[in-house]
């Protein structure tokens, strides 16, 4: 494979370094060539952040270029859209629709559009397909909220032309995980998987 | 899965594993048989020092955290004069605290291997500048390497301390954000004897005043010797295994790409499709090898240097072929931009436009797009944690001096104080420069204060720094403004943790990554150079720590106080860990009546706006239970949940 590009975003604290690690481990393990670019330190105090994961033969630097994106993996629906300008057209979204509402907005010096305005940008102006649903429900749902990036891990390995293999995946995830949290990421994981399906008409 | 840190130390030759940039170099230097490590955290090379930090006991390698980049420069360099392997590390502007020793000593040179790693924030991710160290390298006459990959990184490491040891010079092993934070495949090298035994290696310092004390007569001999000694190292680098010719040997167009900026013309060059060109791979952007340039030029006519920020390589390779008196086109800085990190995406418009070919995307229109993504996207800057002492700090400074003062602040966490709603700090501008600003902007207000202010408070400059910078250059600067008989108030405030760059131990804790260190409290120190009102106060109490700030304003001199309580974000951590509950607090919808102090004043991330209630809202996965919010409401609407949460 010659490259694939995995664009992951979210707010600073939700488990963005923690999933590109997971995938960035499944990449090697699947005996990829693995670049994967993050961000520390100041960004990481409740901002927006951003992670790249990358592999094939292909790669270099560790940032996904823009225009590039194979996937966006978004933690949040704003989120998802402020990092749009690196998918590639007909891309993927899959995006967590539960929003988390900047200070700024609360505020009132700024406004946090409507998820149906978001979803259209993405799917008219930029020609991605858009996999939202509520991946914190279903992370509570499996145990604690935490396990959010566990669920989106899940949905994506669904996506089509997706070069991982979603039990390879699981494993990862399994062996990367406290001993106690096993059982319930095992469950977010599934619950993601089949939050994809759905959507997918798999 | 394995831990990080265990990998580093694994004895698997031919493993291959995922590592981080700066995992990858602690690796190195494992492999190169470091003895001594000394460095100042910093973003982006903090991880860096926290992975030697863990491995350091079970590796036979002295290890700390120092209190600023010049004295663990110097404990470094000593080490490496005393025939050991040793190596330093910092971001960039660390590099301008410890270059008063860095730049005298250059001429010394060292007799163990001495590697100074200084990693750059192009774009300035989490820098208050993007200088580049290249520039530092020219300036001084030292040689730096630049790495393309966390395992060439781990590589160059074990290189530049022989090269150092051969040439008895420093070396600098530059990173930028994007090799530092980079994760990539390394495979991992043999460990020495003493690495994998943790046998401690010491050293032996050999007396030579003429070398090491600089006094003028001996100095001067120094600086002919370091030009000797670069001209060497030029000629040395010519087979350099980072440096490299590749591509098409008879093509006409060539392009030289320095350090990571390799890697970004790899990728445009295939996206593009483009064979016909000859590359110039340079792991040593100083000092640049005049036989690689040489075989390079040949037969091309014309020449592209895509070079992140600074013309370092450029006005080497100009230079050079004026003198050859070869006058083919040379492009650079006029197709590359100067400013900001260099990105795929620059580099293919670089080439395009130095070949004439089109883009493979069409940037014009997607910028286009993304300006109206970008016109309709609220702002999320980095924020104080929910539950930070720092945002009491800052909302009790504010009341106490009704928003009228001056607030000097310092690098930390805490310059987020800088955003509404706290809008609480007024200026930064580098480590431990708070307390130095604020007594200069005292001088300059005194007497055109207004009536008010005179009236209403004795002080009006507030300086706001943390435990370790105050550590780090506070404490020349303290003693500054209480010998000059100053009129501030220093409100430093101790999280009992360096949080910014990751939690590390510093001497306000005394805790160091050994357990052997010994506390510093910050309240002694303040007494001891004899300020003239000092207090300790916990931030969590807003009501005590306004009232404190308070009094302080009133005493004449310099006031300090002191506002401990453990960084939040590390509480939670370890609370985490432990398996620990915490109150989470909600909001009594009976008593809030939609008046938003809490968002306009106070601003925690985890309170936020219900636009349909008109009434502020707890989100319970952010809440880490402070109860700040609860003090800080005038209607008493914010109650902890019964049983609390994890």
């Amino acid at each position: 494979m010659k490259e694939y590009n995995i664009v992951i975003t979210g707010v600073g604290g939700q488990g963005v370094l923690t999933a590109a690690n997971i995938l960035g481990w499944a990449a090697l393990h699947a005996g990829h060539k693995v670049r994967m670019g993050e961000v520390h330190g100041m960004s990481q105090r409740f901002g927006s952040v951003v992670s790249y994961v990358r592999f094939g033969e292909e790669v270099y630097g560790s940032m996904v270029p823009e225009g590039k994106g194979d996937v966006i993996l978004a933690f949040e629906p704003v989120e998802a859209l402020r990092y749009i300008n690196y998918l590639k057209e007909g891309g993927m979204v899959v995006v967590n629709t539960k929003p988390i509402v900047p200070v700024q907005v609360s505020m009132g010096k700024a406004r946090y559009p409507e998820l149906e305005e978001i979803r259209k940008i993405v799917e008219e102006d930029f020609k991605a397909k858009w996999i939202g649903f509520n991946a914190e429900e279903l992370a509570i749902k499996a145990g604690h909220v935490v396990t959010t990036n566990t669920v989106l891990i899940g949905a994506l390995t669904q996506i089509p032309e997706f070069p991982l293999d979603a039990e390879h995946v699981r494993e990862v995830i399994r062996l990367s995980v406290p001993p106690k949290a096993v059982e319930m990421n095992m469950k977010a994981f599934d619950l993601g998987v089949q939050a994809a399906k759905e959507i997918l008409g798999l | 899965m394995a831990k990080v840190t265990d990998m580093v130390l694994w004895d698997k030759p031919g493993e291959k594993v995922l590592l981080l940039g700066n995992q990858a170099i602690a690796r190195g230097a494992l492999e190169a048989n470091i003895a001594v490590y000394a460095a100042y955290p910093g973003t982006p090379s903090s991880e860096l020092t926290d992975t030697m930090a863990v491995v350091a006991k079970r590796a036979g390698v002295y290890m700390e955290y120092s209190t600023n980049e010049k004295v663990a420069f110097e404990t470094a360099l000593a080490a490496a004069w005393s025939g050991l392997r040793a190596m330093t590390a910092m971001k960039h502007v660390g590099l301008n605290v410890a270059a008063d020793t860095f730049m005298s000593a250059v001429g010394m040179g060292v007799e163990g291997g001495f590697v100074i790693m200084v990693a750059d924030d192009p774009s300035m991710w989490s820098s208050q500048n993007e200088q580049d160290t290249r520039v530092y390298a020219k300036f001084a006459n030292v040689p730096v390497l630049e790495p393309i990959s966390p395992h060439e990184a781990k590589e160059m490491t074990k290189y530049a301390f022989e090269l150092s040891e051969k040439f008895k010079h420093f070396v600098i092993l530059r990173t930028t954000t994007r090799t530092s934070h980079a994760r990539g495949d390394v495979v991992l090298g043999e460990l020495p004897e003493e690495i994998k035994h943790a046998k401690r290696k010491f050293g032996n310092f050999k007396k030579d005043p003429s070398r090491f004390v600089d006094v003028p007569a001996n100095a001067r001999k120094f600086h002919p010797v370091i030009l000797e000694k670069i001209e060497k190292i030029r000629e040395e680098l010519n087979n350099c295994p980072f440096n490299w010719i590749e591509g098409k040997e008879d093509a006409k167009v060539g392009i030289i790409a320095p350090g990571l900026s390799y890697a970004y013309v790899k990728e445009a060059l295939h996206w593009l499709g483009v064979e016909d060109v000859k590359i110039l791979k340079l792991g040593t952007p100083f000092p640049v090898p005049y036989g690689l340039l040489e075989k390079f030029f040949d037969g091309l006519e014309k020449v592209l240097i895509v070079e992140e920020l600074e013309p370092v390589v450029e006005e080497q390779v100009k230079t050079w072929a004026y003198d050859k008196g070869i006058t083919i086109p040379i492009h650079g800085k006029d197709l590359v931009p100067r400013v900001y990190e260099m990105t795929t995406r620059r580099a293919v418009e670089a080439i395009t436009k130095f070949l004439g070919i089109d883009t493979p995307v069409n940037y014009e229109e997607l910028d286009a797009k993304y300006q109206k993504v970008l016109d309709m996207v609220p702002p999320r800057p980095p924020s104080l944690c929910p539950a930070c002492p720092h945002r009491n700090s800052f909302y009790a400074i504010k009341k106490a001096t009704r928003g009228k003062g001056i607030y000097p602040s310092d690098i930390g966490c805490y310059t987020l104080g800088l955003l509404p709603p706290l809008n609480a700090v007024d200026t930064t501008v580098a480590m431990g420069g708070s307390i130095g600003i604020a007594h200069g902007l005292e001088i300059a207000q005194h007497g055109s204060l207004s009536e008010e202010q005179r009236k209403n408070e004795k002080k009006v400059v507030v300086a706001t720094i943390g435990d370790s910078t105050f550590y780090h250059t506070g404490l020349p600067a303290l003693a500054n403004a209480i010998y000059n008989r100053s009129n501030i108030l220093v409100v430093v405030l101790d999280n009992l943790v360096t949080a910014m760059t990751g939690d590390q131990p510093n001497p306000s804790t005394g805790q160091t990554p050994h357990g052997e260190g010994k506390r510093i409290p910050i309240e002694d120190v303040a007494k001891a150079m004899g300020a003239d009102f000092v207090a300790v106060v916990d931030p969590y109490d807003i009501k005590a720590t306004h009232e404190t700030i308070k009094k302080a304003l009133e005493v004449e001199g310099v006031s300090v106080v002191v506002a401990r309580q453990v960084c939040a974000l590390y509480r939670i951590g370890q609370m985490r860990k432990r398996g620990e509950k915490w109150p989470i607090y909600y909001v009594d919808e009976e008593k809030c009546t939609g008046c938003r102090a809490c968002i306009n004043a106070y601003g925690c991330p985890a309170i936020y706006w219900d636009e349909e209630k008109k009434q502020a809202r707890v989100e319970p996965t952010m809440c880490w239970g402070c109860g700040g919010c609860a003090q800080v409401c005038p209607f008493g609407a914010f109650k902890p949940v019964e049983g609390g949460e994890e």
